[in-house]
């Protein structure tokens, strides 16, 4: 077991495990969108989603602590990463250019810390609901909480709304990299499937943003309503 | 043709170092870069200064010598050469050209432009052979190797060592060097016996020297002289990862797998 | 006095390295571990030496100038290295390739040698095989072979067109292994600039530390120079700038024979010198020549577009002196050839110092894909130093000085005429005559390092009897004086002129007098003119800084000075043999249609060169004798 800590422990092995803490922060992302889009089909499908995941509490803290600690071991080997990335070149060029590496790529760390930011934004915002006194949980007609009703709320405030849209795009521009940068740091690569794999990150990260951002500006634009 | 060079000049591995301007004057378009170098340190010899050092030996673009970044890019502006090939028609007339060493804690500065890159010499010395004795090997065309996959490990053993991966690198990484030479061995049925052990070693190597981790920006690709494609990095992650696995299963290490046996 | 035995074994050729082998000594298990050798140059010869004598059990000190033993020059070869496989079942076998280059040498190398050569060339491949190097393969996944200027076989074997990095690669990952165990020590950025040599005896090395300036005496049981060739002492030539003659010649003036140096190839397949801030000549790999025909107008002065000029004013002078050859004749009889037609005013770009070699035949026949395929890194290398597209029009191409067969005398055991001393690869003289065939300088460089020396030295070791030699004996310090003292004259001469300008006199000088073609009063002339040359770079060389830290120029001053004296040597070996052999051609020895005539009668003999203190050389000569070839002319019509 020693050798294998010390496989993790190196600059290989703590990319390894930041691609795997990621991709399974993106799969719950993916998931968190999917189930949200189901303000689409009205308050009655998505509070009873609602109610679905809130009747089984000891898997929802499952999920919450294991999405808690890989967000957790995310951040510390980040910050691990580029302490020593940093390190890594003392002296810095006096000119630079860049000839292929994406924006995305190279703005890693600012979009990584803006998404934290958001993130416990957006959980204090809806989950907690200690930012806007109007996105609290109320019981709908069912008895279920009323979620969808809770969201129409939120998103009726125009700063809100550009908090959330800023938020999207520095999750946009994270994933672009991520996840193209996962595959290929797991070692994913073979000649027939590389160009799917280097078109994986572009397009999970459109879909997400895409996904959420329809979300807050149908309901800001009236289209969704209570 | 003139230009105007802002050159890195730093008297030793521990002084300050600065940009000094020269004058390069009578340049013609046919000249290589190198010999405009040339050219402007036959003029600071003649007035008895120091010339600008700088490395270069082969000037054909192979022995992996030359290391200039050139505005901001290693080797300069255009891809798949090394400083050596690069020309003055490449540039226009008058422009001002920023010329300085490879920048990475593992490549400390010699003396201008010229940097110690024994760090990748080490990486090597970890592992980076397949340990065979001289004398007593098969004939060669007992190992069949297809076509293909020789001119995979051919692609990846082109690597001429020159650094410019790391001077490209925002996290002056050596990953694609240690991948070039991972992925070559490993390719080959030759270099199957040491793998896992081959893996570990060097990428132990490569961050016991200094050099950061890889971001895949893809940047190294960019720059690297012989166009060695990053496909090699998720190659070295595949080996690192497999051998992590296989390593785990392995009884305790021997106290060297190199000790000679007394 | 220097005694030339080439301690040849008696008996059949087949079987004298065998014998060989069984009646040296062996040194014990026990014992290597108490003997250092030292072995100057990280190249083919040196890399692959230090390696498998730091396998044997040895104790090695590997010193090289350049950063890291990867950057040797070897790694610049391009084509291939040959070895008498017979994969292609086309006829080959180690007689032949024996045959090949003892002819290709014109009949002025060691049979034994050569042979020699020949026998092991087929170990090396499966060497470098085992130690991963990426070999060019058939789709049965067997090993690929391609054919080579100025033989009828295909035994080249390649990897693209950088088998000498590859090879050289191979060689530094042995090295590296080596360096692992413990068993070789690397002093890269240190430079040779003396020998220890104790009761005749090499000893040891004086070095400077290039990076600090520090000179310091190394000692061993026995000292091995890998140390590459001379062709920069031409100033143009396509070795790397950092290629010179300082080792060897050290060498020669501690008492080691300097065989044949007049031997020096002019590669036809070089592109034409540019304009006067030119560092070195970029070679084109000689496989072009397999496709490429070599033409110039038939008229002198000619200055239409090549694509103006009819197929009947072109003339095709390779095909048409050597109809069976054709454009693949050897090295120096193509170099030959392209200044022939040059000197009658037909050549052509700047200066009129170049031929055509036009691919237009093997496009339209072949098409352009194949012909990009094939030697597509070639084209854009063209096209990247002359700013010309070879797709569309020839291109141009001029000889160059590329190899020199040429070094330290040794006798069959590889051996100088200093005990101890041991001379490998291209800085001994032995195995290519007076001219080398195409991928015969891998083939020798790894044959001494890999499979020669660590045997031949091993007997020397278990024999010579070697006291303890340190730093602080007697030849160490006055080693380490004579170094000082030079270093610091080249630093206080502070005149105006910088060493490079009195390298490209001296070049041009020995270019235009013992260049491709050589003759009586031209070499005079050079005699004289090569110690005026050399007092005004006493008096007017500048070499600012110190010599106490990292100082490129004062590095290159010392190489200067030592081609200054060198080129001398060059000269009287080239006026010594009034002959014309090989790559040697001597201007009053050709028949009427002006090719080269031998003289065995007189000449075939090495010529070796005993370094005497204020005197000239004094010439010592080995005689040649062949037992089991016999010389003939040399025929590729």
């Amino acid at each position: 077991m020693t050798r294998l800590s010390n496989h993790v422990r190196s600059s290989v092995g703590g990319k390894v495990v930041m691609a795997l803490s990621g991709l399974g922060l993106v799969f719950y992302v993916v998931i968190h969108m999917l189930g949200n889009l189901q303000i689409f089909e009205g308050a009655p499908t998505l509070n009873g989603y609602a109610a679905f995941l809130r009747d089984m509490p000891i898997l929802l803290w499952i999920v919450r602590a294991g999405l808690l600690s890989l967000v957790v071991l995310h951040i510390v080997l980040a910050i691990r990463l580029t302490v020593r990335n940093r390190r890594a070149r003392p002296v810095a060029y006096a000119a630079r250019k860049y000839r292929q590496a994406s924006f995305a790529s190279r703005t890693m760390a600012v979009s990584g810390l803006l998404l934290a930011l958001f993130i416990l934004f957006h959980l204090l915002h809806l989950t907690a609901g200690v930012i806007d006194p109007l996105a609290i949980d109320r019981l709908d007609v069912e008895g279920h909480r009323d979620v969808y009703g809770k969201i129409v709320r939120a998103f009726q405030n125009p700063f809100i709304v550009v908090l959330y849209v800023v938020g999207q795009v520095g999750l946009g521009l994270h994933l672009n990299h991520a996840v193209t940068s996962s595959l290929q740091t797991l070692g994913l690569e073979y000649a027939a499937f590389n160009h799917l794999f280097k078109a994986a990150g572009p397009t999970v990260a459109l879909l997400v943003v895409l996904g959420n951002i329809v979300i807050v500006l149908a309901v800001f634009l009236g289209i969704v309503h209570g | 043709m003139r230009f105007t060079l802002n050159i890195w000049r730093q008297q030793g591995p521990n002084e300050q170092g600065r940009f000094v301007t020269y004058e390069a004057r009578d340049v013609s378009p046919g000249m290589s870069f190198l010999e405009m170098l040339d050219s402007v340190n036959q003029g600071l010899i003649a007035s008895g200064e120091e010339p600008v050092a700088f490395e270069q030996d082969c000037r054909e673009g192979i022995c992996g010598s030359c290391s200039l970044v050139i505005n901001g890019i290693p080797h300069g502006p255009d891809r798949g050469i090394t400083t050596c090939q690069l020309y003055m028609r490449r540039f226009s007339d008058r422009a001002v050209i920023t010329i300085e060493p490879w920048r990475a804690r593992a490549f400390p500065i010699i003396k201008d432009l010229v940097v110690d890159r024994r760090a990748l010499d080490r990486i090597m010395q970890a592992g980076g052979y397949v340990s065979v004795n001289t004398g007593g090997a098969v004939d060669g065309n007992v190992l069949l190797i297809g076509k293909d996959r020789a001119e995979t490990a051919m692609d990846a053993a082109s690597c001429i060592g020159c650094g410019a991966c790391v001077a490209a690198c925002k996290n002056a990484s050596a990953m694609l060097f240690v991948a070039a030479k991972v992925s070559h061995l490993a390719l080959l049925p030759q270099g199957k016996p040491e793998r896992t052990r081959r893996v570990s070693v060097m990428l132990e190597a490569m961050d016991q020297e200094g050099f950061g981790s890889c971001g895949n920006q893809s940047e190294c690709e960019a720059v690297c002289p012989k166009n060695i494609s990053v496909r090699f990095i998720a190659m070295l992650n595949r080996e690192y990862l497999r051998a992590g696995v296989v390593e785990s299963g392995l009884p305790a290490e021997p106290e060297s797998p190199h000790a000679e046996s007394t | 006095m220097i005694s030339l035995d080439p301690k040849i074994p008696p008996g059949p050729l087949e079987t004298k390295w065998d014998r060989r082998r069984f009646s040296e000594k062996l040194v014990s298990p026990n014992n290597k571990r108490k003997i250092t050798v030292i072995v100057v140059g990280a190249g083919l010869a040196g890399a692959s030496a230090a390696s498998t004598l730091g396998q044997l059990g040895y104790h090695v000190e590997c010193f090289c100038f350049h950063d890291s033993p990867r950057r040797a020059h070897s790694i610049a070869a391009q084509g291939g290295i040959n070895a008498a496989k017979n994969y292609q079942d086309d006829g080959d076998s180690v007689g032949r390739l024996f045959y090949d280059t003892i002819k290709g040498g014109d009949f002025r190398s060691r049979e034994a040698n050569v042979y020699r050569l020949a026998q092991v060339s087929t170990q090396i491949i499966d060497q470098c095989v085992a130690l991963g190097i990426p070999f060019a393969r058939e789709y049965g996944g067997q090993l690929a072979n391609r054919s080579f200027g100025g033989v009828q076989v295909s035994r080249t074997f390649y990897c693209r067109g950088q088998t000498g990095q590859q090879l050289l690669l191979g060689a530094y990952s042995a090295l590296c292994w080596q360096n692992e165990r413990g068993q070789v020590t690397m002093h890269p950025r240190t430079e040779l600039l003396d020998l220890v040599v104790v009761d005749g005896q090499a000893r040891g090395i004086v070095a400077r530390d290039l990076v600090t300036g520090r000179v310091s005496v190394h000692t061993a049981h026995a000292v091995v120079l890998a140390t590459g060739g001379y062709s920069n002492v031409y100033y143009l030539s396509t070795n790397a700038s950092g290629s010179n003659v300082t080792a060897t010649y050290r060498a020669w003036k501690q008492g080691a024979a300097f065989a044949n140096p007049c031997f020096t190839q002019i590669h036809p397949t070089a592109i034409p010198p540019g304009d006067a801030h030119q560092a070195k000549l970029t070679l084109m790999s000689e496989s072009l020549r397999n496709d490429g025909r070599l033409w110039v107008p038939t008229m002198p002065m000619d200055h239409r577009c090549p694509g103006d000029i009819p197929a009947a004013e072109r003339d095709y002078f390779l095909e048409r002196r050597y109809p069976r050859f054709g454009n693949l004749a050897p090295r120096d009889i193509a170099s030959r050839a392209v200044k022939a037609v040059c000197d009658e005013g037909r050549g052509v770009g700047p200066g009129g110092h170049g031929v055509y070699l036009d691919f237009g035949d093997v496009i339209d026949r072949q098409g352009f894909e194949v012909v990009r395929e094939r030697y597509g890194n070639l084209f854009d290398m063209y096209q990247r130093i002359t700013g010309e597209d070879a797709y569309h029009a020839p291109m141009r191409i001029y000889p160059a000085p590329h190899y020199t067969m040429g070094g330290l005398w040794v006798d069959y055991n590889l051996m100088s005429t200093i005990p101890g001393l041991f001379v490998i690869g291209e800085a001994n003289f032995a195995d290519h005559g007076a001219n080398r065939l195409g991928a015969s300088s891998l083939m020798q460089g790894l044959a001494d390092g890999y499979f020669i020396l660590p045997y031949t030295i091993g007997h020397y070791l278990a024999t010579a009897n070697l006291p303890v030699v340190g730093e602080d004996h007697q030849e160490s310090r006055a080693a380490i004086q004579r170094v000082t003292t030079r270093v610091s004259r080249l630093l206080n001469v502070r005149g105006s002129r910088s060493a490079a300008s009195f390298h490209r006199n001296v070049g041009e000088l020995l270019w235009n007098h013992c260049g491709m073609s050589r003759n009586e009063e031209g070499l005079k002339a050079a005699l004289t003119k090569i110690p005026v040359l050399r007092e005004a770079f006493w008096r007017e060389v500048m070499v600012p800084g110190s010599g106490e830290t990292f100082n490129q120029e004062l590095e290159y001053a010392g190489r200067v000075a030592d081609y200054l004296e060198f080129a001398e040597l060059l000269c009287h070996d080239a006026l010594h043999r009034a002959e014309s052999c090989g790559a040697h051609f001597r201007e009053e020895h050709q028949t009427d249609d002006g090719e080269p005539q031998r003289n065995d009668v007189r000449f075939a003999h090495v010529a070796a060169w005993e370094y005497r203190e204020g005197l000239s050389p004094l010439v010592h000569k080995e005689p040649l004798t062949f037992e089991f070839v016999q010389p003939t002319t040399r025929n590729y019509q």
